[in-house]
């Protein structure tokens, strides 16, 4: 074993060690905890950004152990798995600083902070398994941690919700088990491999293929919140803001869209995929979805819920990319994965700073918060534009990539889409503008509280201008080797011409 | 020492980008006030002080950004940031505390999108601050925050954004036709291409709900009206050109005749110049005139850009013309605009000097003989000239223009007419009238020395018209001003009895 093999290890071990280290510490050490929260996202930025340099070169990052004969447990790292990676090491940091300030002086934080390690743990294994059955492991592991982190405010409704993200995702789960070993059946242990293994796959086992690959599709769609199965998300909002933020930009629901992504490029392969058929059916369903719960979202009144059905939509930007069979479009759908994680993680930071600093959850009581808070208000505009699609911000990015790459495989109907998706999104985006920046203030706030200079604590101060910094540049500086959406281009050199 | 215009534009786009950082600081937002007319400066010195045919490469930016200056570019940088920069030094006499800081954000900020897209070759460039222009623009339309314009911001949003998405439609259908990020190449593309009409549709509907076309201007005379009167000139002088820029820019114009598409730009215009008269002079508030004035003058330049999509051998010598008519415009509208915001000096003598100062401008939109209009109506004319244009409504064209003239001379003059009952005797504040001086000065005098180009299609000297010329610019203005003449004595005669 090499150090290149342990690299991948390493990086998975930090949040799990953080983990247990934080589990084991007393409620009190407060400055303890924090100090290990960020040391340990700071290791795993470094060895991300050492791997992204390796696999850029063509390193060669994977360990790999038989459980039982024919079942293997892989991890390796390839241009995808670092995109993944990445997204999580960045926002893990960011997230963490903001947690520590969301939380202060609120009860069970040590079981708070464990479970968000070894969410973000899971994470990482999604992003680096090699193979369908580690997938499938890590998968799980991060249900089980999300859920106390869901509930973890103890009450009725955060209760409610985590028993239906429960029922959701184990049920999204067995199914994709179910499929998993049909797979296995089939084909064998399948890693994952740039081209897929069945593009001259033999014709009779092709029904089978067509049929795993629904119930694939369907147990990764429940944590990716495809329509009809996003019914937990908005529920999930109970949560607070820091596990929103996570859950919806990083953990979550990216796993499911990074899963069927993992499926239709490194499984099956996208022209197997295209020629059985089973692209174009996930397009529509990523369509539908995209423009349902932009409808969703404008009648909602509270902030988050709002925010939720946008994440509904705009994840399915990722599989309606993915599912177009073109490499521009694809890249399109997979830089908005972390296009999207950019963008909602800043809303869902300033969504968390209303709440906490002026008491603030619905939208018709943001009236003139941009005066009190013009920082987080400032963030809050940019990733709403953001996500409009508003050039040159990230979000434009996005669309003007998967927009190009539609229209050079005749798939016209997609920029309808986009274009009514923008829409949708001003719709529901500029009325909270408006608020926050014409309208006059109340006289009071519903539950106001001061932290001397600046608008709100520090600690919940900088993230969101950092993402909402992100924003800006990945858009602005979106040719750049290493920005997103040359990673995004990486990908797909290599996909295509495996 | 002189920056070469490659390190200039920088500085030009990046300034009024970056100014609205000072509103973070508490202690500077008095000082923001006194830096708005510094703003359009750089931006100025480059359109004047740097000679067309520099770019500037960023491969980094977007999908590869390329900014560059040629001929008409320059033009419309001059407008811009001449506009800017007279109504940034009326604004400091002119604002109050009401909001000051959040202005002067959304000031800086439009500002950089009008800049940066005169500059911007590459389309993710160009587009990129076009939305900045019309979103930021929204904030300067709302400022006030009275009923009406909160009403007059909604129907400009939800115009601007359904005008966005068709750019964007629009935009993108053109760059997959061309196969190319650069504006440059998507004339060539869009002609050659099969969804040539939908993208012609989508990019005249797009730019032309900023440039206030016929059924796409509902929200122009509700949001140019009801800004704060620095905000109005530069809405109705220069942002509005940017919807032509726009089609200057993309369209397939010298690609291939469009006869049909030229004859409906044709018509719009012909509609949009007399329609926005006819309903203009209805109007109670003199800004709303002048707004009706600024739809009214788009539609001439809609004109000719009709006449050049539909006779492609014609495009390159009316390019020019537009161009000229577009800076000639922009000025004189800018100092109406500005006059709406005044307050008259108490002497007689003084009072009288201050009215022909207001009237100029507007004299000079209908064409009178040493302004700058008259430049533009003779260049326009000539561009248009029945025996060397091959398209069907080249007879209309002559007496299309004629009743342009009547039409923007009633206007004009039913500005000042109610003007005349609204303007109160007082003192201003010295910004505000140097700021309005040096818009009339710039409109009346300075334009003579400005790099525009008439093509060779007026003969020099090009400010002396010639006999039959001047009777030419000045008959229809006799018929308007006896049209003026005979309303008020009706009028007066009806309140007689």
């Amino acid at each position: 074993m090499t150090l290149n093999a342990w690299i991948p290890v390493f990086a998975l071990m930090t949040s799990l060690i953080a983990s247990l280290v934080i589990f084991a510490l007393p409620e009190k050490g407060y400055r303890l905890r924090t100090a290990v929260n960020l040391v340990a996202a700071l290791l795993k930025l470094g060895l991300v950004v050492v791997m992204v340099r390796g696999v850029f070169l063509g390193v060669d990052y994977g360990v790999s152990f038989t459980m039982v004969p024919g079942v293997t447990f892989v991890l390796k790292a390839d241009a995808f798995s670092m995109m993944f990676a990445g997204l999580s090491a960045v926002l893990w940091l960011l997230t963490t600083i903001y947690a520590v300030g969301y939380l202060e002086d609120s009860p069970n934080r040590s079981r708070f902070f464990g479970f968000f390690s070894l969410c973000v743990a899971s994470t990482m294994g999604i992003a680096l398994a090699g193979n369908l059955f580690t997938f499938f492991l890590f998968y799980e592991m991060l249900t089980l941690s999300t859920y106390p982190l869901v509930v973890h405010r103890g009450t009725e409704t955060a209760l409610k919700a985590g028993r239906t993200y429960l029922i959701y995702t184990l049920t999204g789960g067995a199914v994709l088990l179910l499929a998993i070993a049909w797979l296995h059946g089939v084909a064998g242990d399948l890693p994952f491999r740039e081209g897929g293994h069945f593009i001259d796959a033999d014709p009779d086992i092709h029904r089978s293929l067509i049929l795993i690959f629904m119930l694939l599709v369907a147990g990764l769609g429940v944590k990716a919140a495809i329509f009809p199965l996003h019914g937990w998300l908005p529920q999930a909002m109970v949560a607070p803001a820091p596990v929103s933020a996570l859950l919806h930009a990083v953990a979550v629901v990216k796993a499911g869209a990074f899963g069927i992504v993992r499926v239709v490029y490194d499984i099956y392969g996208v022209e197997a995929s295209s020629a059985l058929g089973l692209l174009e059916p996930l397009s529509w369903l990523a369509a539908f979805t995209i423009l349902y719960a932009s409808v969703r979202a404008l009648r909602q009144v509270d902030l988050k819920r709002r925010l939720a059905f946008s994440t509904v939509s705009q994840v399915s930007y990722i599989i309606l990319g993915v599912s177009i069979f073109g490499p521009v479009a694809a890249v399109g759908g997979l830089v908005h994965l972390l296009h999207q994680g950019i963008m909602k993680i800043t809303l869902f930071f300033c969504a968390g700073n209303y709440a906490e600093t002026l008491g603030i959850h619905r939208i018709d009581e943001m009236d003139g918060a941009g005066r009190r808070m013009p920082g987080t208000s400032v963030a809050f505009t940019i990733g709403a534009f953001g996500m409009i699609g508003a050039p040159p911000l990230a979000g434009f990015i996005t669309k003007w990539t998967m927009g190009s790459g539609s229209l050079a495989v005749n798939m016209d109907w997609v920029v309808v889409v986009l274009v009514f998706s923008s829409l949708l999104n001003a719709a529901y985006f500029l009325p909270v503008l408006y608020r926050l920046w014409f309208r006059e203030a109340g006289v009071t706030w519903p539950h106001e509280r001061h932290w001397g200079r600046l608008e709100t604590s520090a600690w919940l101060y900088w993230p969101p201008l950092l993402t909402a910094a992100m924003t800006v540049m990945v858009g602005v500086l979106a040719s750049l080797p290493f920005s997103p959406l040359s990673w995004a281009e990486l990908i797909m050199l290599r996909e295509y011409a495996p | 020492m002189m920056l070469p215009g490659s390190v200039l534009v920088l500085v030009a786009v990046c300034l009024p980008l970056l100014y609205p950082a000072m509103a973070l600081h508490a202690g500077w937002v008095r000082a923001m006030r006194y830096v708005l007319p510094v703003l359009p400066l750089p931006a100025l010195l480059l359109a004047l002080g740097s000679e067309p045919g520099w770019q500037l490469e960023m491969p980094w930016l977007l999908n590869g950004g390329l900014w560059a200056m040629d001929e008409l570019r320059r033009l419309f940088l001059l407008l811009t940031a001449v506009l800017w920069l007279v109504a940034g030094i009326y604004a400091v006499g002119y604002l109050t505390s009401h909001h000051l800081r959040r202005f002067c954000v959304f000031w800086g900020l439009t500002l950089a999108g009008n800049l940066g897209l005169t500059v911007a070759v590459d389309i993710g460039s160009f587009y990129s601050f076009f939305a900045l222009m019309t979103f930021a623009g929204y904030g300067l339309v709302v400022h006030e925050g009275t009923n009406e314009a909160i009403r007059a911001g909604r129907v400009y949003l939800v115009m601007a954004v359904l005008g966005e998405m068709a750019i964007l439609m629009g935009l993108l259908l053109a760059s997959a036709a061309a196969g190319s990020q650069m504006l440059a190449d998507l004339p060539e593309g869009i002609a050659a291409s099969p969804r040539r009409d939908l993208i012609m549709a989508l990019l005249i509907a797009g730019f032309g709900v900023k440039a206030g076309l016929p059924l796409l201007h509902f929200w122009l005379p509700l949001a140019h009206p009801v800004a704060p009167t620095p905000a109005s000139a530069v809405l109705s002088g220069a942002m509005i050109k940017a919807g032509l820029l726009g089609w200057l820019v993309t369209l397939p114009f010298g690609e291939a005749a469009l006869p049909g598409w030229g004859a409906l730009m044709i018509v719009a215009g012909a509609v949009g110049a007399i329609g926005a008269a006819v309903v203009g002079v209805c109007q109670q508030r003199p800004k709303a005139v002048l707004a009706y004035s600024s739809i009214s003058q788009m539609g001439l330049m809609v004109l000719m850009v009709g006449v050049a999509l539909a006779d492609s051998g014609r495009a390159p010598v009316l390019f020019p013309v537009i161009a000229l008519y577009a800076l000639h415009h922009g000025l004189a509208k800018g100092s109406l605009f500005l006059s709406a915001g005044m307050s008259l000096p108490a002497g007689a003598i003084p009072r009288a000097g201050a009215w022909i100062l207001i009237a100029l401008p507007g004299l000079s939109l209908a064409g009178l003989p040493f302004t700058s209009g008259a430049l533009a109506k003779l260049a326009m004319k000539e561009g248009l000239l029945e025996n060397r244009l091959e398209l069907a409504l080249a007879s209309y064209l002559s007496p299309l223009m004629a009743a342009g003239v009547v039409a923007t001379l009633l206007l004009v003059l039913r500005y000042l007419w109610i003007l005349a009952g609204k303007l109160e005797i007082g003192d201003n504040p010295p910004m505000l009238v140097a700021g309005w001086l040096t818009a009339i000065g710039v409109s009346l005098v300075a334009f003579w020395w400005m790099p525009w180009d008439v093509g060779g299609l007026v003969e020099s000297p090009v400010w002396l018209p010639a006999p039959y010329q001047l009777w030419a610019l000045l008959w229809p203005m006799l018929i308007a001003s006896g049209l003026a003449l005979l309303t008020v004595l009706a009028s007066w005669l009806v309140k007689q009895r």
